[in-house]
């Protein structure tokens, strides 16, 4: 009892002003109403609260796609679902650690992942303040979104190597607003707006209707950490690491590419080496909504780079390809 | 089967009904379910809302293909005959080791409309679609290969290339949404501070 008089007096206190309290996150301590504060804040949101939140999102000259996605913590089990609304649709569900997909015309399966990866990058619900190896960040200040209070922080490429992301949050529950992409020049790459925002005591009732035990069974992606590959990259943008190494056969050109993923948490860019039968001459590149395809060849071996990053970040990724220095 | 189970299941696949017992009789009889994929493709090629390329069962497809093809890759750029690992023999087929991973089919339909090839003026080929913007890192003399400034696209290699691409940017959306938190542990650092600070070559 007491310790609800003292919740709802800190809660009184903390009104008037709405600022955010500095805090101490891995160590550091951070000033009141920094950036970091708000990004623990959205992350916090993210793993605490029972949200259902509609949003649209728009990628480039793409059309408009529009998400649902609810999150809740049953009997002490985090849940989520993530379902796109127009056309066929694909259905994500999360239980715990249990990610199971639903996708038209293939079979249903699980992979294992505390989040599921959609349109709000991963980097959100884990440690976003790590973005600072390669991103600043700045606060904007206050504005109206969603008819909502909101946080506006950007969070800028600092070798413009990158997008630049600005994030709108809740006032009130650091929950995601808007989030759109530019590009140097400011042009918007690719916005996700949120339409409605319900934070609930309760979590939805529609988790309850998941039959936990038709869900597939977990399959491992084989990941081949050791694979050695003759090829490098020279050229790594800052910040970025090597996430995922592989070799296969394309699935609709059965043609066998070498692969990297390259990421900083909030970009993810893959690198593929395939044979160059001569279909692609000497190279080029597009972009694809808000990404970048670019492939270069030398006749003998193609490098085609795909992410979300400007098209010379993505040459300079492409060119730096070599063979492996022997050490 | 009875008629009026499939008068039912056409009525569930049109969203008009859900009867919560028909959809368990789904999940255990076979002949039920395939009919339902039918009529659920029958549906989707009504709105055209297929994808381009239809699989019916890319799994098994995929499966077989590994197991009937040799992998060759790109030729190695370097030769490493001390390596114990043979580099380029041992493929690891994603499918069959994982399963069922039907997962192409949705992701497959990303289409290619534009693509700008560098050394091209941008009128001659009906692929330029895509925005032309001179990339400031990108030097104009980039190919080795002996094309002249101006030499269009060959027809032929057009719907190769569009299909060599499609599939390339199909793979990465799987690989996006495919994408785990536990990803986010780092394989490995492969360059240094030093070469970061180098000008790609």
């Amino acid at each position: 009892m007491l310790i609800r008089i003292l919740l709802v007096m800190s809660l009184l206190l903390n009104l008037p002003a709405m600022a955010l309290q500095g805090k101490v996150i891995d160590g550091v301590s951070y000033p009141a109403n920094s950036a970091e504060v708000w990004l623990q804040k959205f992350r916090d949101a993210l793993h605490n609260l029972n949200f259902t939140l509609s949003f649209v999102v728009t990628r480039g000259n793409a059309e408009t796609r529009p998400y649902i996605w609810r999150h809740g913590i049953v009997d002490g089990i985090s849940m989520e679902h993530l379902s796109q609304l127009n056309g066929p649709g694909s259905e994500i569900f999360r239980i715990g650690d249990k990610v199971s997909f639903f996708e038209p015309n293939s079979v249903a399966f699980s992979l294992q992942s505390s989040h599921i990866n959609g349109p709000v990058p991963l980097t959100f619900f884990e440690s976003p303040i790590k973005l600072a190896e390669a991103y600043s960040f700045v606060v904007v200040g206050r504005t109206r979104v969603s008819g909502r209070a909101a946080q506006q922080i950007r969070i800028v490429s600092e070798d413009g190597s990158r997008y630049n992301t600005t994030l709108w949050l809740d006032q009130e529950t650091g929950l995601l607003l808007k989030m759109d992409v530019n590009n140097a020049q400011g042009d918007l790459l690719e916005q996700l707006q949120v339409t409605s925002l319900d934070v609930t005591e309760a979590p939805d009732e529609y988790f309850e209707k998941i039959e936990q035990s038709r869900l597939p069974e977990i399959s491992n992606l084989p990941n081949n950490p050791d694979l050695q590959f003759s090829w490098q990259l020279n050229f790594i943008p800052k910040g970025m690491e090597i996430i995922q190494k592989d070799r296969r056969r394309l699935v609709s050109s059965r043609d066998v590419v070498e692969y990297l993923m390259l990421s900083d948490g909030l970009v993810d860019v893959s690198v593929y080496i395939s044979k160059d039968d001569g279909t692609v001459k000497e190279g080029g590149w597009l972009f694809h909504g808000s990404d970048t395809l670019l492939s270069i060849s030398n006749g003998n071996i193609m490098v085609t780079v795909i992410g979300k990053i400007p098209p010379e970040t993505a040459n300079m990724i492409a060119s730096s390809v070599g063979p492996v220095r022997s050490s | 089967m009875t008629q009026s189970k499939i008068e039912n299941l056409s009525a569930l696949v049109d969203g008009e009904q859900t009867d919560s017992k028909l959809l368990d009789e789904l999940a255990s009889d076979a002949e039920l379910a395939s009919r339902w994929q039918s009529y659920h493709l029958i549906k989707d090629g009504l709105r055209g809302e297929l994808p381009d390329s239809l699989n019916l069962n890319i799994a098994d497809a995929v499966a077989e293909a590994i197991e009937n093809e040799p992998a060759i890759v790109a030729p190695n750029l370097k030769t490493q005959k001390d390596k114990k690992s043979p580099v380029w023999g041992n493929v690891v087929p994603l499918f069959r080791q994982g399963g069922q991973f039907a997962i192409a089919a949705s992701v497959a339909v990303a289409v290619i409309l534009g693509y700008q090839q560098f050394n091209q003026t941008s009128q001659d080929s009906d692929l330029n679609i895509a925005p032309v913007k001179a990339i400031s890192g990108i030097p104009s003399g980039m190919s080795p290969v002996s094309l002249s400034q101006d030499r269009a696209v060959p027809k032929a290699n057009v719907a190769e290339q569009r299909r060599k691409l499609n599939a390339l940017l199909a793979d990465h959306q799987q690989r996006m949404m495919l994408k785990t938190a536990d990803d986010e542990t780092v394989i490995e650092a492969e360059t240094d501070e030093d070469s970061q600070q180098q000008e790609p070559k």
